[in-house]
């Protein structure tokens, strides 16, 4: 019985104390009652995805082939998420780090530390008694893998069509030809257009082509006899040509300020 | 006017900074008929009174411009600009913290110089004293020797100062980024070298190291010179076009027909005699199902220093600048065989014996290679098999530079392996067939 005396009284039966003494008390912003104390209880979701699936099927990653076992190009060594081998002598890594062989011999994992100091590296050798690393000054071992046949259609010796001296053939437009459209003579578009595929799918002339159209066309007129110019052109110091010019212009303004769409703006005139 | 009146001020520095003594922080000499500036325009109004494009801007200027027939050149407040001020060269730029600071650093470099004629006078003295002690005894020899090792130092510490004294000189540092570096002044050398090493012989060494030239070709390689490879573009290397041609870069085989150029650009000062080896090492081999080494080019005795540095492989036995031993054979790759690397390398051959190099700076003469004693060699006479190492070895060359490019089968291969007379041209490889390891069964019970 000793023992029950000696426990904390419980949360319940000081709330019940807290509830009767209250009513005695004089001031009432005394401390805070005990029952508004908030409490969280531990609890987390146990079943389902929660934190994620950690049972999944297993990917069989790992060595596929043991040191020393004889393999044949493209045997798959090791595969592995990331690169925790790499690929050494006569081998190669895959688009998933997987190690393949690059030719026939027998696998050695080893460490280089003077190519890494810190990697694994998988490699081959051709012998069996050879080892990885080689000596760091030592030529490579390489194999060959290749036999020489006679080309069933000896191919043509012609010397190549100027493909070396000269740097530019033609004008760039001109390499483009299979792309190009182009546009019968008209008398919009005299001698007619070459349309080529630009930058953002566009058949259109180039910049450079579409600056000299003015030019192209006063020249198809000239060739008739005529010109497609407004005024004669420019020449400094036709002080006829320019006060003829500018009374023009002078009248038609005059012409459009009685029309009553002079103004600036171009807007409708206030009504007052 | 207005804008003659905005470009006075510019103009009386001008004046006034003509009166100070020009080139006086300069280092280098000056050729006849070389400024710093290109050479000024024609005054606004010669008395011929033909107007200058570049200066004419007045109305009344450019009126008698358009009657000569000519436009003038940028705004009409550029060209009045440049009338008034003509070209100002550049160590006479006005302005004051620039001036104040040429002017420090002109008595900098007077004290750099004392301290060189001082060092100078050093060493000198150095080398006329005599070791004392006692005849053919060990004492003397090491007293010799230790003599001979503060000289060495000596010389050293001159040529670090020699560096020092002009490396804060604006006018070499222009000079140097404008590309007029005069590569016998060791000043444009050291600035070249750290230029070089903070880059292009970084890429140099990766390539050499990537597609694996140091082991395959030499055990190892650490450049000193520079090295540029260019193919003429046709047979005539003298007259026809160059292309160049990165470290390591394909280059079709019709381009690599002709014997190329190379440019070896030294650091140091002096003439020294080279060996230029170009070697291949993966010459397929289908009897030991492995790779040879071909030798296409060798030539010993060229001579190479920093001013002159054009080497055009093909014509150094005509310009007597070496002798050929082997000539060039164009780079070819047979179809199907992976691509071959061309490496170039550049030895320098020894001095006779070691002697002290001198302190100012005459670099020891390189020894001469018996042409004779090498053609009566088969080892290094024969192409196919060619074995680098043991050339180096046998006439203790020191490899200093190297260049790479690679070749490839392609359509021109064919025809310049006929024209050289190369057998093997309709020669094609393909791979060999592996036999797949053989398929396991396991035991019966697995599939049931």
């Amino acid at each position: 019985m000793s023992l029950s005396y000696q426990k904390a009284p419980s949360t319940a039966t000081l709330a019940c104390l807290q509830s009767a003494l209250s009513s005695l008390r004089i001031s009432h912003h005394a401390a805070p009652a005990i029952t508004h104390i908030t409490r969280r209880n531990a609890s987390h979701q146990a079943q389902g995805r929660a934190n994620g699936a950690k049972d999944g099927a297993g990917k069989r990653l790992g060595a596929k082939k043991t040191g020393g076992e004889y393999v044949v190009p493209g045997n798959i060594l090791f595969k592995q998420r990331g690169t925790h081998w790499f690929p050494g002598d006569n081998c190669f890594m895959g688009r998933d780090h997987t190690i393949h062989a690059g030719s026939p011999g027998y696998v050695r994992y080893y460490r280089d530390p003077v190519r890494h100091p810190k990697r694994k590296f998988i490699g081959i050798v051709f012998e069996k008694d050879q080892s990885l690393p080689q000596p760091t000054h030592a030529v490579r071992r390489r194999q060959l893998g290749m036999l020489a046949y006679q080309m069933p259609t000896p191919p043509s010796t012609e010397p190549l069509p100027d493909a070396l001296t000269s740097t530019v053939t033609g004008s760039p437009t001109k390499i483009r030809d299979a792309t190009a459209v182009s546009v019968r003579h008209s008398s919009k578009n005299p001698g007619g257009l070459q349309l080529s595929l630009r930058p953002g799918y566009q058949y259109r002339q180039s910049n450079y082509e579409i600056g000299r159209s003015g030019e192209k066309k006063e020249e198809a007129a000239n060739a008739q006899g005529k010109t497609i110019r407004a005024f004669a052109k420019f020449k400094p110091g036709d002080r006829f040509a320019a006060w003829r010019k500018s009374a023009l212009r002078i009248a038609r303004n005059n012409e459009r300020k009685a029309m009553g769409r002079g103004g600036k703006g171009g807007g409708k005139k206030k009504v007052a | 006017m207005a804008l003659q009146r905005a470009s006075r001020p510019v103009a009386r520095c001008v004046r006034q900074s003509n009166l100070l003594n020009k080139r006086t922080l300069a280092t280098t000499t000056i050729e006849p008929g070389f400024t710093d500036a290109a050479p000024p325009p024609p005054p606004s109004a010669p008395p011929s009174r033909t107007r200058n494009p570049l200066t004419a801007s007045t109305p009344a200027a450019e009126k008698q411009l358009a009657q000569q027939r000519q436009v003038p050149v940028g705004s009409r407040r550029r060209r009045a600009a440049l009338a008034s001020t003509t070209q100002i060269p550049f160590v006479q730029l006005p302005y004051q913290c620039f001036q104040e600071a040429r002017a420090f650093l002109r008595e900098d470099r007077q004290e750099k110089l004392e301290a060189i004629r001082a060092q100078r006078d050093k060493i000198a003295r150095l080398g006329d004293q005599v070791v004392v002690g006692e005849q053919d005894g060990e004492v003397e020899r090491r007293k010799q020797r230790e003599k001979e090792n503060r000289v060495r130092s000596m010389g050293r510490r001159l040529a670090e100062m020699k560096v020092l004294a002009d490396i804060n000189d604006p006018v070499v540092k222009k000079k140097f980024e404008d590309g007029q570096s005069d590569m016998s002044k060791p000043i444009y050398r050291h600035l070249a070298d750290a230029k070089w090493r903070s880059y292009k012989r970084v890429l140099l060494l990766q390539r050499l190291t990537q597609m694996h030239v140091m082991p395959d070709v030499l055990p190892a390689l650490d450049p000193v010179v520079s090295t540029e490879l260019a193919f003429p573009t046709s047979a005539n290397s003298t007259t026809s076009k160059l292309r160049s041609v990165h470290h390591g870069d394909f280059v079709p085989s019709a381009l690599a027909e002709h014997a190329p150029t190379l440019w070896i650009q030294p650091y140091d000062q002096g003439t020294r005699l080279c060996t230029i080896v170009v070697v291949n090492p993966d010459v397929p081999n289908v009897e030991k199902d492995g790779f040879d080494y071909r030798c296409h080019y060798l030539a010993v005795n060229l001579p190479v220093s920093p001013t002159d540095t054009r080497v055009r492989l093909g014509e150094v036995e005509s310009q007597r600048k070496g002798d050929v031993i082997l000539d060039w054979l164009p780079a070819y790759a047979q179809k199907g065989a992976p691509y071959q690397r061309m490496s170039i390398i550049i030895l320098e051959q020894p001095s006779p014996a070691p002697t002290l190099t001198s302190p100012f700076g005459t670099a020891a003469q390189s020894r001469v290679l018996d042409v004779n004693q090498i053609t009566e060699d088969p080892r290094y006479i024969t192409r196919q098999g060619f074995k680098l190492r043991s050339f180096v070895d046998r006439y203790s060359l020191k490899a200093v530079g190297a260049d790479l490019f690679r070749t490839k089968w392609d359509e021109g291969t064919a025809g310049v392996m006929q024209r050289a007379g190369i057998v093997g041209w309709d020669v094609e490889f393909l791979r060999k067939r592996v036999e797949p390891l053989p398929y396991q069964r396991m035991g019966g019970e697995r599939y049931r």
